[in-house]
């Protein structure tokens, strides 16, 4: 396998983390959570949220780190036996394929609504895929370097933006706090976990850490997660703000709603929506590339051949389911059963071998 | 290896032609000659929806100027309205390709006026979700309701000028005075119109000269306009929201009938509902510091603390005497809250709102609402007399 010599450090691995949750979900969060919710406290659902996908990824990190040099698709055989397991790895491969082709897809919709009106679907999605393509081909030390570079650049354009709305920002919005109880909370929380998808790459990510920093794994996820957290919550707190309630829930992209809200003459720039686009259209392509990688990595291993065939070979299919939801509403259902799928992969799955690793005393200490 | 290299030049000398293909830069682009930028548009009903738009070419800002530098040559002007009618907009606004050779452009329109007939004959939700829906309009663009015609406020004697963006220049005087209304964009507006509640929309009305006077109240139920504000109306309104910046209080002096001018330079209010059972009341307080900014009183010096307090007494009652007048106004005739109370109820008393926010407008008009008014006046300018 070519996990030998590509290995990742563990401030690399958080900002793989990073910048594989952060994607369709700022976009998308302030209305979907609020459709549930209904009230201002959103972004309680939002933190509460975030800790259970951190308790998640705290119990993934601790099933991985008993096989420190294997990756899911290797060791999960050794747990539940070969058939099980080769199944299971199929399941978690078309999982990250099919997100791949979510974000490729609402990447898509949002730039030919917004920024390239009139250029067809196909022409805008062929070249990121190639180019996503030419940069997991190198493995996942290229990526984990892009990501580095594109990390900073999101956070520091992600907070100018967001506090230049300070402006249209009216704190009645967002009152009264939990004014009718902790329940219609607790309805959104389910919404808000979802936005935390990632801490399922650190089933791969820790095999490639390392040797000296996969103990911190567990830091990883937390830091890994917090990042986001504090993302998402500033995106809800300041979309409602500006928008109020009511606003929100009829808007289908509130957060590119939000900045267009405001223009700041007197700046060099007065509008700043594209900005927002720009570090958005990133982040999808971080998305992206790390799970197109995650999926042929694991047909790599599943049938034991180089990776590069099904680099290739995985091209046109995520092409093909990209481009098969009808509409836009189709494609938001489309993500609501990535997610469903992930709440029973990810955040069932990972107990159960946990305990049956345990009971059976598998373990490599490699 | 001579041969490999001159073979990779080929290559790379075949690559250069085709990269041509790729690199066509700017597709889709639009000249901006060709380009006619919407400034503003304006909605009528006559029989069908009028839409005006008001456009700006090359040609017209070239003219525009030029007309105001050699005063007078030309007496064409710096923008150029284009109406058109139809039963809905968007079909409206796309038969004016027939009569303009621009490409329509609306990325930089500023504002929406609407008509008095427009506004109290449809629902604006229905009437205005073109506005709402479209990518091209932004949502920081902002609505104003005109007495009378709309269009007319997006016409104006001076060649120069181009009227939509004189209106957003003039509603950032909201700063200075109480009777202007902060801008209602659209980013608000379609929460305002989602939670059917009442609002108010800043109003403007043309006799030649455009000029901003009063508001436009907008029912929440029917989401249609009930009726207008006048501009003391408005000042009762800044005293309630406590949202002024500025602005002037006039009051008389008891004894000499001789005017005393308050200047605000703070304002705060608070709405305190109580709830007492099914009952539902108001308390307001208001407090403001500023200065005088004028007194025509000449038997009293200003520096006299006597005076100050004199001042301050009736300033109050001035203050609430407009509170007193707009709420009135809302309670009994209106019949809508548009100056906040429901929201405070909804931030207090989450639960009761819950119950009583489905016919919140009608339960408005009976309920008691009190007003406190503390003025402060921390100075008196340059002159102590």
């Amino acid at each position: 396998m070519m996990i030998a010599q590509d290995r990742i450090t563990t401030s690399q691995a958080i900002v793989v983390l990073v910048n594989y949750i952060l994607a369709t979900g700022i976009l998308t969060l302030p209305r979907f959570s609020l459709e549930k919710v209904k009230t201002p406290d959103v972004w309680i659902s939002v933190l509460l949220g975030g800790l259970i996908a951190m308790i998640a990824g705290v119990i993934i990190v601790k099933l991985s780190q008993q096989f420190p040099e294997k990756t899911f698709y290797q060791y999960n055989q050794e747990i539940i036996g070969k058939w099980l397991g080769a199944f299971l790895s199929i399941l978690v491969i078309s999982y990250f394929f099919l997100i791949a082709a979510f974000e490729v897809r609402t990447m898509a919709e949002v730039t030919s609504l917004f920024l390239l009106e009139g250029t067809p679907t196909w022409a805008i999605i062929l070249p990121f895929l190639w180019v996503g393509l030419y940069l997991i081909s190198s493995g996942i030390n290229s990526i984990a370097r892009l990501f580095e570079i594109i990390f900073p650049i999101t956070v520091i354009i992600f907070l100018l933006v967001a506090f230049l709305s300070i402006g249209i920002f009216e704190i009645d919005n967002l009152r009264p706090v939990l004014g009718l109880g902790i329940i219609p909370v607790l309805k959104g929380v389910k919404t808000s976990t979802l936005a935390f998808l990632g801490p399922e790459i650190m089933l791969l990510l820790i095999a490639f850490m390392q040797k000296s920093d996969k103990k911190k794994a567990v830091k990883v996820v937390l830091v890994g997660l917090t990042i986001p957290l504090i993302f998402y919550i500033i995106t809800v707190v300041m979309v409602i703000g500006a928008l109020s309630v009511d606003g929100v829930l009829t808007r289908t992209w509130p957060t590119i709603e939000l900045m267009r809200s405001f223009e700041i003459p007197g700046l060099i720039f007065e509008r700043f929506e594209s900005f927002l686009l720009v570090i958005w259209i990133m982040q999808i392509f971080t998305t992206f590339t790390i799970t197109y990688f995650a999926a042929a990595f694991g047909l790599s291993c599943l049938l034991k051949k180089n990776i590069r065939i099904f680099m290739f070979a995985l091209l046109p299919v995520i092409y093909l389911i990209a481009m098969t939801p009808k509409n836009i509403n189709e494609l938001f259902k489309f993500g609501d059963m990535i997610g469903n799928a992930a709440l029973i992969l990810f955040g069932m799955l990972p107990i159960i071998l946990l305990f049956i690793a345990r009971l059976r005393g598998v373990k490599n200490e490699a | 290896m001579r041969l490999n290299h001159r073979n990779a030049r080929f290559f790379l000398g075949l690559l250069l032609p085709i990269s041509v293909l790729f690199l066509t830069g700017c597709w889709s682009s639009k000249e901006i000659e060709e380009l006619g930028l919407i400034a503003g548009t304006s909605l009528d009903l006559d029989t069908d929806i009028t839409v005006t738009n008001q456009f700006i070419t090359s040609e017209t800002t070239g003219s525009g100027s030029r007309a105001g530098n050699t005063q007078g040559g030309s007496t064409q002007k710096a923008y150029k309205n284009v109406s058109e009618t139809g039963k809905e907009v968007l079909p409206t606004v796309r038969n004016m390709l027939l009569k303009v050779d621009k490409r329509a452009f609306a990325e930089h329109s500023k504002v929406i006026v609407i008509g008095e007939e427009f506004a109290s004959n449809f629902n604006l939700q229905q009437a205005l979700d073109f506005f709402l829906r479209e990518v091209e309009l932004r949502p920081s663009s902002m609505l104003l309701i005109a007495k009378n015609r709309a269009s007319d406020i997006l016409e104006t004697n001076e060649p120069t000028k181009i009227p939509a963006f004189q209106l957003v220049e003039m509603i950032k005087g909201h700063k200075r005075t109480s009777k202007i209304l902060p801008p209602m964009t659209f980013a608000q507006l379609e929460g305002k119109l989602e939670s059917n509640a009442s609002f108010l929309v800043q109003a403007v009305v043309s006799d030649g000269d455009v000029k901003f006077s009063g508001a436009a109240v907008i029912e929440g139920k029917t989401k249609k306009l009930r009726g207008f504000l006048d501009e003391k109306e408005i000042e009762g309104i800044t005293w309630i929201t406590g949202k002024g910046q500025g602005g002037l209080v006039k009051s008389l002096d008891k004894e000499t009938h001789q005017s005393i001018i308050y200047e605000v330079l703070s304002m705060k209010s608070k709405i305190i509902p109580k709830v007492n059972g099914d009952n539902i009341s108001f308390n307001i307080t208001i407090e403001s510091e500023g200065r005088i900014g004028e007194q025509w009183v000449l038997s009293d010096k200003a520096s006299d603390d006597e005076f100050i307090r004199k001042a301050e007494k009736t300033t109050e009652k001035s203050v609430e005497h407009l509170v007193e007048g707009v709420l009135e106004k809302l309670q009994q005739e209106y019949k809508t809250d548009v100056a906040g109370f429901g929201n405070r109820l909804r931030i207090e008393y989450p639960k009761v709102w819950e119950k009583v926010k489905n016919d919140w407008d009608e339960l408005f008009s009976q309920v008691p609402i009190k007003c406190n008014v503390k003025i402060t006046i921390k100075d008196y300018g340059t002159s102590g007399e």
